[in-house]
């Protein structure tokens, strides 16, 4: 009697209907706020559509526009430069500043909130900041490098084209560094210590160990720190706006900026919404080779 | 000898003190900055220790600019969107997790679809909408924006903590005579508060930092978030760096308070989020 009035509540407990009900505003959402923009990106990239002509029907007009683009061409080359170094530099730093941390025991918790700090400041404010940090006039960038005797006089992020891009890839990487950190550092903390034991004993040196013991263990949350990352530097454009503005020239003109520029200054809502697909494959196709990759973990 | 060194405390400390040291060294300059008057701001070499500290840069970013409208607008946007996307996302994760339903899957595979999405993209359509609907220069447009911005994100964690919630609490509720949506007040709530925290500590951030969407869709003061008021107002032809500085922490400071008060949730909540779901 009393186990079959159990398993009665047991199937109630696991009752679908209800987990459909609960889940009816977050569908609206997911249609109203995802899907139908997404639907409304894609119609309006076939659409020729700007503030001179009427808007009418234009094909793959846009795209083939995109195509034969010079200006175009160049965002998607600077967009590839620029995810990879401040990916790469992300990486490296993160990884860095995990394995110092797994260490450490005394003040840890001190020195995790300093690293997450970059993180939780806004990314258009991290770009401000670091234009004033920059300045060629009044810099400590270019004062702290002339202390150290790196440069002789100061330097100008805002004339060099290639200073330019390494800048916004350092401030890129200061902003996204705590989230690689943070990941790795919890992979790290979550390796058994019997599993380095056991290769201390069979006489791995340390070196040997991070090669062989470490390394593999986080590789599945270095690849999914590096997956989101790298689709993220692609849609970083709160600090390339007051940092660079896209330039000196194009030096930093990476396709969010173009998307940008299309929307806000040219007012080309076709043209726009063409990148804004193209963006989105881009993303899409870096995710599908980082699925792949996880799928063997 | 070398491993030894290698695998030393003091080596670890030292590489993370130097490295975080870089680091910090923007939000000293800016906490540095604030506080300066104007003569020690325009000088090269810069002054690192300023000799008389000031609150005349704050003083004039409030006497000069809207700020406070910044501020208030901000809030009102931030707490909204949390309180929204907060509930509605604990609803969802809670049934995806809990009650399984056919589509529910799908759901999730969605939610994480929509991450790859770039908002970039979805910046026009969005805008488009919201001058449709004539909400241009609207605290509302933002909130719209944001609720879309930082949704899918929220359940993904929450989702990750309650597949970690132990069932039997739940169910044992339920045999005692408790109703599933009672449970989840009385025993969900309660012992995943740590994940909802997580959630809604992460989509408040998400939601006060958050530029484009803001500056593409208002324009005068009535609106304008403080992250736009920082850059279009005080980032504008001339700027005065100290007051800049003065508003970059005023802006900052939500992140800073949280990091340092709320560190374990944001951990948990931007791992969870990230590798589990």
């Amino acid at each position: 009697m009393n186990a079959s009035t159990l398993g009665v509540r047991r199937f109630r407990l696991s009752n679908p209907r209800y987990g459909l009900l609960l889940n009816i505003p977050g569908l609206l959402i997911v249609l109203l706020w995802v899907v139908f923009p997404a639907l409304l990106l894609l119609a309006a990239s076939f659409l020729r559509y700007d503030n001179v002509n009427p808007v009418s029907f234009t094909g793959f007009g846009n795209y083939q526009r995109l195509w034969n683009s010079r200006v175009f061409g160049i965002s998607v080359e600077r967009i590839l430069v620029f995810s990879l170094g401040s990916t790469a530099l992300t990486a490296l730093g993160g990884l860095l500043l995990a394995m110092c941390l797994s260490n450490v025991r005394k003040g840890g918790g001190l020195l995790r909130s300093l690293m997450i700090i970059p993180w939780a400041v806004p990314a258009v404010v991290s770009g401000l900041i670091w234009k004033w940090m920059f300045s060629p006039d009044f810099g400590v960038v270019s004062d702290l490098l002339m202390k150290a005797r790196l440069i002789a006089k100061p330097l100008s992020i805002y004339s060099d084209p290639s200073l330019a891009m390494w800048g916004v890839i350092i401030v890129d990487s200061w902003t996204r560094i705590p989230f690689m950190g943070i990941i790795l550092l919890a992979a790290l903390l979550s390796i058994p210590e019997q599993i380095h034991e056991a290769a201390r004993v069979d006489g791995a040196d340390t070196l040997k160990r991070f090669f062989y013991v470490t390394l593999p263990m986080i590789q599945g949350p270095l690849l999914i720190g590096l997956m989101i990352t790298t689709i993220f530097s692609f849609r970083t454009i709160d600090l390339i706006i007051p940092l660079t503005a896209g330039g000196p020239g194009r030096a930093t003109y990476v396709i969010g900026y173009y998307i940008w520029d299309q929307i806000t200054k040219s007012l080309n809502f076709g043209l726009g919404a063409a990148a804004g697909v193209v963006l989105f494959l881009i993303t899409s196709l870096i995710t599908m080779i980082f699925v792949y990759l996880l799928r063997e973990k | 000898m070398r491993d030894r060194i290698l695998e030393s405390k003091t080596l670890s400390y030292s590489v993370a003190i130097f490295v975080l040291s870089l680091m910090m060294m923007p939000i000293y300059w800016t906490v540095v900055t604030a506080f300066k008057p104007d003569t020690e701001t325009y000088v090269f070499p810069p002054v690192y220790f300023p000799s008389n500290p000031t609150f005349e840069p704050f003083r004039l970013l409030f006497e000069f600019y809207p700020f406070m409208d910044y501020v208030a607008n901000s809030l009102i946007v931030t707490v909204s969107t949390t309180l929204i996307v907060t509930v509605i996302s604990m609803m969802a994760a809670y049934g995806i997790s809990l009650y399984p339903f056919r589509g529910g899957r799908v759901m999730l595979l969605t939610l994480l679809a929509t991450r790859i999405i770039p908002p970039l993209s979805l910046l026009l359509p969005f805008y488009l909408v919201v001058s449709y609907l004539g909400l241009v220069d609207t605290l509302l447009s933002m909130i719209i924006a944001n609720i879309y911005l930082t949704y899918p994100f929220a359940v993904l964690i929450m989702k990750a903590f309650f597949d970690n919630f132990p069932r039997e609490i739940i169910e044992s509720a339920i045999v005692d005579g408790c109703s599933r949506t009672g449970a989840l007040f009385r025993i969900v709530l309660p012992v995943g508060a740590p994940g909802i925290a997580s959630a809604g500590i992460i989509t408040f951030l998400w939601t006060w930092n958050e530029f484009v969407y803001a500056f593409v869709f208002t324009s005068t003061p009535k609106a304008q978030p403080v992250t736009v008021g920082c850059f279009d107002a005080i980032g504008d032809v001339f700027v005065h760096w100290n007051q800049m500085c003065a508003g970059a922490l005023v802006a900052a400071l939500p992140g800073i308070i949280f990091v340092f008060v709320a560190q374990k949730y944001l951990i948990a909540g931007l791992t969870s989020g990230a590798v589990k779901a």
